[in-house]
């Protein structure tokens, strides 16, 4: 029990006490009161949608449905047709290795840019995290929209630098958006571009609690700098370095705005991660039934992670 | 000793800079150049003749007031919402034990992990059904369901960092629970207030996915929704006044972020702002 705790239970009266019995009494309403307003709110906006969402997947609603109103269960034939789709699978494959290249990009660049800051003066230190802060204050709509321009072909100023770098050949109007790889690559640098701020200003939170006194010994014992991180600043990372990567693998999964605003899943299918793929379904095929079904398996799939975040996230605000 | 080996280090932390706000420039860089100057074959790193005219003609396009306006409206509503039901439940979850406490907040962290169209979906179906659909309570609905679980979260943070011995004093002199809410908890966090609303703005007003779906109609687009409608696979992309009113769009939110650097950190990992 956190110490916070156990000073509240301290504020309060002992069972026995006859005269203060009707008083915690009274002020046991006190919460309920408090929690109902938000509480019902919340029923209606997130709960009562994810059970109808999960009903929904047990049916045939579609485009019809949207009109007439008139939809009936399936039982798991939506789940049946999901899991016999080759599409789905080939979703599901491209999201797991596209989330992995995220995330190991975003937080490895995180932990250098973390590191770098803690060797730096105070000039720099404050314009790094200023430009840090600005780029991840960007809307994502924004700049996937910076990007588009930036990576457009014939005026873009990337094919241009490319172009001088004179290695590719003429890359002018090199379609970044048309061609998969080229798609990917544009995509996942925009993507760590904008998670690499948290992720550096986190750890580097995390890095300046390092106690001074555990690194200065290690190097007047002759320790190379790389063995001191390793050793030293890594074991005291460990637990934030853990719940940033989760929170990155839960994000980067999850991602729909970037990638449908620079290749809407394109080309074909190539960048159709299950956030693409579930809207496709659900909102331009209007199969909504077959949607919540693949967006049920999505959630699912998670799950687990999302559980061990949630118990350190628990763990941490009860600490507080 | 160490600051004489400072210069490559600094040498790094001058390439990342550069590297990093780029895109940043590159998109106010556009944004100030005039019309034959943003496509040209070599790049102009700096407008030859700074003109305000893609601002003009970004604010100057026909449903840019209508779209101001329904975001304004939106995003308001979202955030008073968000923080009237989410300050009193915030309280609840750090000044009181209760049964079921976890649980709730278990709820409430659970629900910002769902991918989008978890309750996309669910609730465009949902909302067809009643006629909701096109509406502004439709989106706010859909906003204050990713907002309103945070803001109880963050303002959690809050309440909870208060000393408890603040309470007792006030019990002491007599004073009720509702008493003490008002008069002696919400004074306190009030700054704390003011932060997560700053994160409610940032997350309303980003919102894209909720918008683009639920309302079609181009008199009823949100900002976000009205950005990316400037991509035009037919006539072209006016990349100048696109680029203009992105950074429109952006700077509150740029100038917000800086304002509560402080408090980022504790709010992202509540889910306030996605990447």
């Amino acid at each position: 029990m956190s110490t916070a705790t156990a000073s509240r239970d301290a504020t309060r009266p002992p069972p026995a006490a006859p005269e203060a019995a009707p008083r915690a009494r009274r002020r046991d309403l006190t919460p309920l009161w408090l929690l109902s307003p938000a509480g019902l709110v919340l029923v209606a906006v997130t709960l009562a949608p994810i059970g109808f969402l999960v009903l929904t997947s047990f049916t045939n609603y579609n485009q019809r449905t949207l009109f007439t109103g008139a939809y009936r269960g399936v039982g798991l034939d939506q789940y049946a047709t999901l899991l016999a789709d080759p599409a789905f699978w080939a979703s599901l494959l491209r999201t797991v290795l596209f989330t992995a290249a995220m995330v190991a990009g975003s937080v490895l660049l995180g932990m250098g840019v973390s590191h770098l800051l803690t060797r730096l003066g105070r000039y720099w230190r404050y314009t790094v995290t200023i430009v840090l802060i600005v780029a991840w204050a960007m809307p994502n709509v924004a700049s996937s929209l910076v990007w588009n321009w930036l990576f457009q072909p014939g005026y873009g100023v990337l094919n241009w630098m490319l172009d001088e770098l004179r290695v590719f050949g003429d890359t002018t109007d090199l379609n970044w958006a048309q061609d998969p790889a080229l798609a990917y690559v544009s995509i996942w640098l925009l993507i760590v571009w904008q998670a690499v701020p948290f992720i550096a200003l986190t750890l580097n939170a995390a890095e300046t609690q390092v106690p001074a006194e555990y690194l200065e010994s290690a190097r007047l014992d002759g320790a190379r700098e790389c063995t001191v991180y390793r050793r030293i600043t890594l074991t005291f990372l460990r637990p934030t370095l853990l719940l940033v990567t989760i929170l990155s693998v839960i994000w980067d999964y999850n991602v729909f705005n970037q990638i449908w605003l620079v290749s809407r899943g394109g080309p074909g299918d190539a960048t159709a991660t299950l956030g693409v793929f579930t809207y496709k379904t659900a909102f331009v095929g209007f199969r909504i039934g077959q949607g919540a079904a693949i967006s049920v398996v999505t959630t699912l799939l998670l799950l687990g992670l999302t559980a061990v975040y949630i118990r350190n996230l628990l763990r941490a605000g009860e600490d507080l | 000793m160490r600051s004489r080996r400072r210069w490559p280090v600094n040498s790094i932390a001058a390439l990342f800079c550069l590297v990093w706000i780029f895109p940043v420039y590159w998109m106010v860089n556009t944004a100030f150049k005039a019309r034959p100057e943003v496509l040209t074959p070599t790049p102009h790193f700096l407008p030859e003749h700074p003109t305000l005219d893609n601002f003009v003609r970004a604010v100057g396009q026909e449903q840019f007031l209508a779209d101001l306006r329904n975001s304004v409206i939106v995003v308001a509503a979202t955030v008073a919402a968000s923080i009237a039901l989410g300050i009193f439940a915030a309280a609840a979850l750090s000044r009181f034990r209760f049964t079921g406490r976890r649980t709730i907040m278990v709820v409430i962290l659970a629900v910002q992990m769902l991918p989008g169209t978890a309750l996309l979906i669910p609730m465009f179906a949902m909302f067809n059904s009643v006629d909701l659909l096109g509406t502004y309570a439709a989106l706010v609905l859909a906003d204050v369901a990713t907002v309103l679980p945070f803001s109880i979260w963050v303002m959690r943070g809050f309440f909870v960092a208060i000393p408890h011995e603040v309470e007792e004093a006030a019990q002491i002199d007599g004073a009720g629970p509702w008493r003490i809410l008002f008069s002696v908890l919400f004074p306190l966090v009030a700054p704390g207030v003011i932060a997560t609303s700053i994160f409610a703005f940032i997350a309303a007003w980003n919102d894209y996915l909720f918008a683009y779906t639920f309302m079609p109609d181009e008199s009823r687009y949100t900002l976000p929704v009205w950005l990316a409608s400037f991509a035009n696979p037919h006539t072209g992309t006016d990349f100048g006044a696109q680029m203009a009113a992105s950074v429109l769009f952006s700077v509150p939110v740029v100038v917000f972020f800086l304002v509560i650097q402080r408090n980022l950190v504790a709010g992202m990992s509540a889910g306030a702002v996605k990447g």
